[in-house]
């Protein structure tokens, strides 16, 4: 009882001719399969990036001549001399650094309430209004939410308008220091909830229990218990709000108005309005390293907690 | 268990100032776009829809909307393979130089945007690229990939390996088996990854604003250096549309996987 094989369905076919041309090309079967060859595409694809910091290292030994505009030939420590000497660069460096452990310290002391509510709660409603809560401005950008903060804190803004009904005079909350810092806590929030949220569930309810039950206080029960196993996401979600709010651009350039530049704007002049392109690239390598030192003491103090990329083995 | 009275209060307090915080500049500029007068105050002069009108004779913010989708789809496209590749790979396989390998994926996370936009502008420039829209679709792929490659093996995860086994002892190829067995038991993961692609390469400012020049802006940088001169409604409107874009995708992420994916432990 045979069928005829022309009246096979044309996705067998298909895949009959797949199968044909791969054992073709990998006649031993499963090479493709090579994990090493799975990976080589987003290896090519990050190599861009790799070669991009090539290109930025190399002009970044290059100084400008200001009468030619042209690059010298030899390479030079001159550009990061000027860059570690400068009270200007040293200023917008030390602004950012401080900025960046600011925003993460009060970012984690949101998120982590958050995140342990929406694991928690017995209301799938609840759950589910705080995940649209968190992922509608994580969908938007920050252009548009600086705006709308711009709308709010403005000098003809919303809450100078509140302000101005009970006869208070408007006060100046924009394009300084706090308003920079807010806007990036409101940026990194969602970063931070959703590195802690996989390490909160991972926690069972009943280790808590036992511990109430036990006689410990909520309080106790947190610090003791809730915190330490929350670890790993934790410092994930701290290791991503760092970094990403030390090298912001947008915040500063917007909320700031040009008075808190963080060392991304810094580079950004360089390049764009100084034309500087070898001190603008030795300020990228500078931030590089500062990041990646950051980071590289984190993970070698603690690990590198929820960061770690499809790792099984944990 | 029953939270007691202070631990309740102590948490909700933190949650409410979140929510509102979280909230305010979107809702701000759902208002706004509204509003019938002139400049943006409060309490609103009254409602109506003319900053939407307007929006129609604006042509430039149309194209650039236009383009933003573009890039978005080209990130798309670039990233779904490569990060669904990668993303298998790196659960399946036990790995020699694992911890190397993951450090090197997770470079478009650990270099600063700014460090990776100035250098792929070099790139692109060095190859004379530069002033094409495809080349922000591919930045954007780049500096976004690890979100791919995390999405796909955090739902690899759970895949059991005894499922692809049992398919080839059971005839199938090396070919169908991917098909038919290891991408479908992956597939929350590329949907998941491949609208959050889309997302931030929508969003995407910093590199957009590095790659492009004054005749493909894309949205975000015009509405960047919009709001740098002056303030008016009709800029609100135009956030609108980002807003909305960003409640549909959640709308199909939550809808096809469901948004308590992101709850879920590795």
């Amino acid at each position: 009882m045979r069928r005829n094989p022309s009246s096979y369905p044309l996705t067998w076919h298909l895949m009959d001719i797949l199968e044909a041309v791969f054992s073709k090309i990998w006649p031993k079967g499963g090479g493709l399969w090579n994990p090493y060859l799975m990976l080589s595409p987003a290896i090519l694809l990050i190599g861009l990036l790799v070669l991009g910091l090539g290109y930025i290292g190399d002009i970044s030994l290059r100084t400008l001549d200001t009468s030619t505009f042209l690059f010298s030939e030899e390479w030079s420590l001159t550009n990061y001399e000027r860059a570690l000497t400068e009270p200007f660069i040293r200023s917008v460096i030390w602004r950012s650094i401080l900025g960046a452990t600011i925003v993460t310290m009060i970012t984690l002391l949101l998120a982590f309430p958050y995140t342990y509510v929406m694991v928690r709660t017995r209301s799938a409603f609840l759950r589910k209004f705080l995940l649209i809560a968190l992922f509608l401005p994580f969908f938007i950008g920050q252009v548009v939410r600086a705006y709308g903060w711009l709308i709010i804190l403005g000098k003809q803004g919303i809450v100078n308008d509140i302000l101005g009904l009970v006869g208070i005079e408007p006060l100046r909350m924009l394009f300084n220091y706090p308003s920079v810092l807010f806007g990036l806590v409101q940026y990194m929030f969602p970063f931070a909830v959703l590195m802690l949220a996989p390490a909160l569930t991972a926690i069972p309810e009943e280790i808590e229990a036992a511990s109430e039950s036990l006689g410990a206080s909520w309080v106790e029960t947190m610090l003791h218990v809730v915190l330490p196993m929350a670890k790993p996401g934790l410092i994930g979600a701290g290791l991503v709000v760092l970094t990403l709010s030390l090298t912001d651009f947008a915040m500063p350039a917007i909320l700031g108005g040009g008075t808190q530049d963080f060392v991304a704007n810094a580079i950004y002049d360089q390049f764009f309005r100084t034309s500087d392109q070898g001190f603008g690239s030795s300020l990228a390598v500078i931030l590089i390293v500062i990041g990646s030192l950051l980071v590289w003491v984190i993970f070698m103090l603690v690990g590198a907690g929820t960061l770690a990329l499809g790792a099984k083995d944990k | 268990m029953n939270q007691p009275i202070s631990q309740k209060l102590f948490f909700w307090i933190l949650v409410v100032i979140s929510i509102i915080t979280l909230s305010a500049p979107t809702l701000v500029v759902l208002g706004a776009s509204l509003t019938s007068g002139n400049i943006i105050v409060f309490p609103p002069d009254g409602l109506s829809l003319k900053w939407y009108e307007a929006l129609v004779e604006k042509q430039e913010l149309q194209d650039a909307f236009i383009r933003s989708i573009w890039v978005a789809m080209i990130c798309v496209f670039i990233s779904l393979p490569t990060g669904t590749l990668a993303g298998v790979a790196l659960t399946k396989y036990r790995l020699r130089k694992r911890a190397l390998i993951q450090t090197y994926l997770l470079l478009p996370f650990t270099i600063p945007l700014i460090g990776s936009g100035i250098g792929l502008m070099l790139v692109f420039g060095e190859v004379g690229i530069l002033g094409s829209l495809w080349p922000v679709g591919v930045a954007t792929a780049v500096i976004n990939l690890p979100f791919m490659i995390w999405a796909v093996s955090s739902s690899a995860a759970g895949l059991d390996p005894d499922l692809e086994l049992a398919a080839q002892s059971c005839g199938a190829g090396p070919v169908q088996t991917f098909f038919y067995v290891t991408l479908p038991s992956v597939m929350p993961g590329i949907i998941t990854g491949s609208l959050l692609m889309f997302i931030l390469s929508l969003n995407e400012f910093l590199v957009s604003l590095l790659l492009v020049d004054a005749r493909i802006v894309t949205l975000p940088v015009q509405v960047y250096n919009s709001i740098r001169s002056i303030i008016t409604p009709d800029l609100a409107a135009v956030s609108v549309v980002f807003i909305a874009v960003a409640m549909l995708a959640i709308t199909v992420l939550d809808k096809l996987v469901g948004l308590e994916i992101f709850l879920k432990s590795k």
